[in-house]
C-alpha cells in the first residue's frame, strides 16, 4: 500500500477510495474465509477417505431397497465422541475400493486409543459384555432366540454428538458458553476443550427427554407381534398411566420407562427381568423403586408395601389370555401359544381376581353411562317434541 | 313501568322481558314464588363454579397429547396449575357438600327441602302420567309438587356422584397410602363418574334450564330465586295449590311485587 502511495499511478488517482480500501479489503476477506475453510477442514483424514465421503449425494439403494447414506459431514464428525478415531478402527477391513465384504461395526473392539485412566488400550467390551447378558442382549454365546430383534448398540447410540454441543445445558445455551470460555482460559487448544467439554457435559445430564425415551423403547415394545415371539405383551398399557399424563404435558423428572425400570444404582445396560432378584422391579425392590431413593426427586417417599407391589401398568394382554384361557387352546399359532404359557407362569390369582374386578366395574359404567344418557336424551327430545307442539296447538287455537 | 327513569334495575329489565312473554292483568300485584331462597342460590352458584373447573381441569388429563402441542414449554406449567386447581375446587366443592348436609339437618328452610325432596309413590305415578303425556297419549301432565321426579333423580345422582367422587378423589390425593388395587379402582370410578357426570349435566339440566323452549338462553331462577305466577301454575300446580291454602307457607314462598324473594315492596309493579 505504501508503494501505491508514493508513486500513483492515473487509475488510483482517480479511484482512491476503490483502489486503497476495497480491493484490499475484498482480497482479505476471501483471504480469511479461506483460512476459515482451512481451520475448519482440520480434522484429520489421513486415511483419505472424504475423498469420496465428502460428497453429500453419495449412497445407494441396498438389496432390501432401503437408502443408505455414506456421505460423512467432516466437521461435525470432529466434534463427536468418536471425533479423534481414524474411520478404519472402527470400520475394518475396507482396504479395497469399491469396498467389499463389509463388515458390520463391532463395538466391542479395542480401538487403539488410550484411556486415561488405565493407560491402555481403550475398548467397549466391558459394556458390551454386561449388555450381552441383559434381557436386550444376544446372550453371552448368542443363543437367544430371534437375534434379529435385539437392539444393536448404534439403535440407542444413534450419535447425537453430531449435532452442535450448544444446548448440552438444556434451553441455557449462555451458561454452556460461559463454562466452556471458563476452561479454555487454561485449555488453550480450542478444540480438544470443546471436545472434552462436551464429553463430560453429555454424561452430566441425561441425553434423550422423557418422551424420547418413551418413543424410543416403545419403537420396539409397542410391536405386538414382536414382543408375542419372545414371550412378551406390547405396552401400549403404559400410556393409560398417570405416568404417562405426566411425561406428555413434560413435567420435570416425570417418569418415564428408565425412570422404574434403570433407577438410580442401575444402569441402561443391564436391564434384567423382574423374577431377577436384582432387577429393580423385583417385588423386593419395589419400595426402594418407587420411592426413587437416592434420586433427584423423590417420586413416591411415603410408599407402603401394599402400594408399591402393586401392578403399574395397566393390565394388558396376559391377564386377558388368563381370564379366557379356559377357552384358548394352548396348541394355536405358536407366538400365542408362547404368551399364554408365560401369562400362566406370571400371572397370579389375585391379579386375575383384580383385572375381573376393574373390567367388571368398566363394563358397568359403560352400559349405565349408555342407559342414562340414552334415557335423559329420550325424556328431553318428548319433553322438546311436546313443547313445540303444545306452541303450535296454541297458535291454531289463537288463529280461529 | 316507570318511563321518567333512565336506569332500569336488572329485576325490571327482566320483568319487562317476561311481560312480553306472559301479559298478566296490570290492576292485581304481581305475584312470584320462591324456588331457591338466598343460602341455596350461593350454595348452587359455588358448586356451579367448581364443577365447571374441575371438568375443565379433569379432562385435560385425558385429552390426546397432540392438543397441548400450541402450549409449548408453558406445557409443564399448565400441568402443575391444572393439578392444583383441581384440587383447590374439589376441596371447596366438597366443603359445600359438607355445609349442606348442615343445612339439610340443622336449618329449618333445609329441613323443609330434605322432606320434599324424598321420594314418594307419587313420584313414580307422575313418571308415569308424564311420559304417557309426552308421548301425547294424555292432553295434560301430572300435578307436580315442589320437586318433580326429574328434580329428585337429578338430586339423587348429585349426591350419589359427590360421594363416589369426592371417595374416589381423596384415595386418589393420598394413593401411596392404599392397597394398589384400591387406587386403580378409584382412578376407574373417578374417571369414568366425571363422564357420566358431565354428560348427564349437558343432557338433563343444560336443557331445562337453557335450551328448552321459554326458558332460552338461559332462565335466571338460578339468580333471582323466584319464578311468576303463571311458571308456577303450569309447572308446580300442586305445591301452587298447597301454598295458596295455607298462609303459613304463603309467607316462605310468597313474594309480591318485587322479583326480588328476598324483600317485599309493591311500589315498583304500580
Amino acid at each position: 500500500m505504501k508503494h501505491n502511495r508514493r508513486k500513483p499511478t492515473r487509475l488510483n488517482t482517480r479511484w482512491p477510495v476503490f483502489f486503497n480500501f476495497v480491493i484490499p479489503a475484498v482480497v482479505c476477506f476471501f483471504f480469511f474465509i479461506g483460512i476459515g475453510y482451512a481451520q475448519s477442514d482440520a480434522s484429520p483424514d489421513e486415511e483419505n477417505c472424504l475423498i469420496c465421503h465428502r460428497y453429500p449425494r453419495m449412497g445407494r439403494y441396498d438389496e432390501a431397497g432401503n437408502k443408505r447414506v455414506y456421505y460423512i459431514n467432516d466437521q461435525l464428525f470432529a466434534k463427536s465422541v468418536h471425533g479423534k478415531l481414524r474411520c478404519k478402527s472402527c470400520h475394518v477391513d475396507l482396504d479395497k475400493i469399491p469396498h467389499e465384504n463389509v463388515k458390520k461395526v463391532d463395538c466391542s473392539i479395542k480401538c487403539h486409543l488410550k484411556d486415561p485412566s488405565s493407560n491402555r488400550e481403550f475398548s467397549h467390551r466391558g459394556m458390551v459384555e454386561k449388555y450381552e447378558n441383559s434381557v436386550h442382549g444376544k446372550g453371552v454365546n448368542r443363543q437367544k432366540k430371534f437375534p434379529e430383534d435385539r437392539p444393536t448398540c448404534a439403535y440407542c447410540h444413534s450419535n447425537r454428538s453430531y449435532n452442535p454441543y450448544a444446548g448440552f445445558w438444556g434451553k441455557s445455551e449462555a451458561l454452556s458458553r460461559e463454562t466452556l470460555a471458563r476452561c479454555q482460559g487454561c485449555h488453550t487448544d480450542k478444540a480438544w476443550t470443546e471436545k472434552v467439554y462436551a464429553h463430560f457435559t453429555h454424561r452430566l445430564r441425561r441425553r434423550r427427554t422423557q418422551d424420547e425415551i418413551v418413543k424410543l423403547c416403545t419403537s420396539c415394545h409397542e410391536d405386538k407381534q414382536k414382543m408375542a415371539r419372545h414371550g412378551l405383551e406390547a405396552i401400549s398399557t403404559y400410556k393409560d398411566t398417570f405416568h404417562w399424563i405426566l411425561v406428555k404435558y413434560g413435567v420435570h423428572n416425570a417418569p418415564d420407562c428408565i425412570t422404574c425400570h434403570v433407577p438410580v444404582g442401575y444402569t441402561t445396560h443391564e436391564i434384567r427381568p423382574r423374577d431377577d432378584a436384582m432387577s429393580p422391579i423385583n417385588k423386593n425392590n419395589r419400595i426402594k423403586t418407587c420411592s426413587n431413593q437416592g434420586g433427584i426427586q423423590n417420586c413416591h417417599p411415603n410408599a407402603t408395601i401394599k402400594f408399591a407391589e402393586g401392578r403399574v401398568h395397566a393390565y394388558g394382554t396376559k391377564v386377558q389370555l388368563m381370564a379366557a384361557a379356559d377357552k384358548t387352546k394352548v396348541s394355536g399359532n405358536e407366538e400365542e401359544s408362547l404368551l399364554i404359557v408365560r401369562a400362566r407362569e406370571e400371572i397370579t390369582q389375585s391379579e386375575l381376581f383384580h383385572y375381573r374386578v376393574l373390567s367388571l366395574i368398566s363394563l358397568f359404567y359403560k352400559i349405565f353411562i349408555g342407559l342414562v344418557v340414552g334415557f335423559m336424551t329420550m325424556h328431553q327430545l318428548l319433553v322438546h317434541r311436546r313443547i313445540k307442539r303444545n306452541a303450535r296447538k296454541e297458535d291454531a287455537h289463537d288463529a280461529q | 313501568m316507570p318511563e321518567k327513569r333512565t336506569r332500569m334495575t336488572h329485576n325490571e329489565i327482566s320483568m319487562a322481558m317476561d311481560d312480553v312473554d306472559t301479559p298478566i292483568v296490570q290492576d292485581s300485584p304481581r305475584r312470584y314464588f320462591v324456588r331457591l331462597n338466598l343460602s341455596e342460590r350461593i350454595q348452587h352458584l359455588i358448586f356451579v363454579t367448581c364443577f365447571i373447573m374441575l371438568a375443565l381441569t379433569g379432562v385435560m388429563v385425558w385429552l390426546p397429547e397432540k392438543t397441548f402441542h400450541f402450549l409449548g414449554s408453558a406445557k409443564e406449567t399448565v400441568f402443575l396449575v391444572r393439578s392444583l386447581l383441581h384440587r383447590i375446587f374439589a376441596t371447596i366443592m366438597i366443603l359445600v357438600c359438607i355445609y349442606h348436609v348442615y343445612y339439610l339437618i340443622f336449618k329449618a328452610a333445609g329441613r323443609r327441602w330434605f322432606k320434599d325432596m324424598m321420594p314418594k309413590v307419587k313420584d313414580i305415578n307422575d313418571f308415569g302420567g308424564n311420559m304417557l303425556y309426552l308421548i301425547g297419549f294424555r292432553d295434560e301432565p301430572p300435578e307436580f309438587d315442589r320437586f318433580s321426579y326429574k328434580h329428585k333423580l337429578e338430586y339423587g345422582a348429585l349426591i350419589a356422584g359427590m360421594t363416589l367422587m369426592s371417595v374416589s378423589g381423596i384415595i386418589l390425593w393420598s394413593e401411596y397410602f392404599w392397597d394398589k388395587f384400591i387406587v386403580d379402582i378409584a382412578a376407574l370410578i373417578h374417571g369414568m363418574e366425571a363422564v357420566l357426570a358431565c354428560l348427564a349435566l349437558m343432557i338433563w339440566h343444560l336443557y331445562e334450564v337453557h335450551l328448552r323452549p321459554h326458558k332460552f338462553p338461559v332462565d335466571n331462577m338460578w339468580l333471582t330465586g323466584v319464578i311468576d305466577e303463571a311458571e308456577m301454575k303450569e309447572e308446580y300446580p300442586l305445591h301452587y295449590k298447597k301454598i295458596m291454602s295455607d298462609p303459613e307457607l304463603q309467607k316462605i314462598y310468597l313474594r309480591e311485587g318485587s322479583k326480588g324473594s328476598g324483600q317485599k315492596t309493591d311500589s315498583i309493579n304500580a
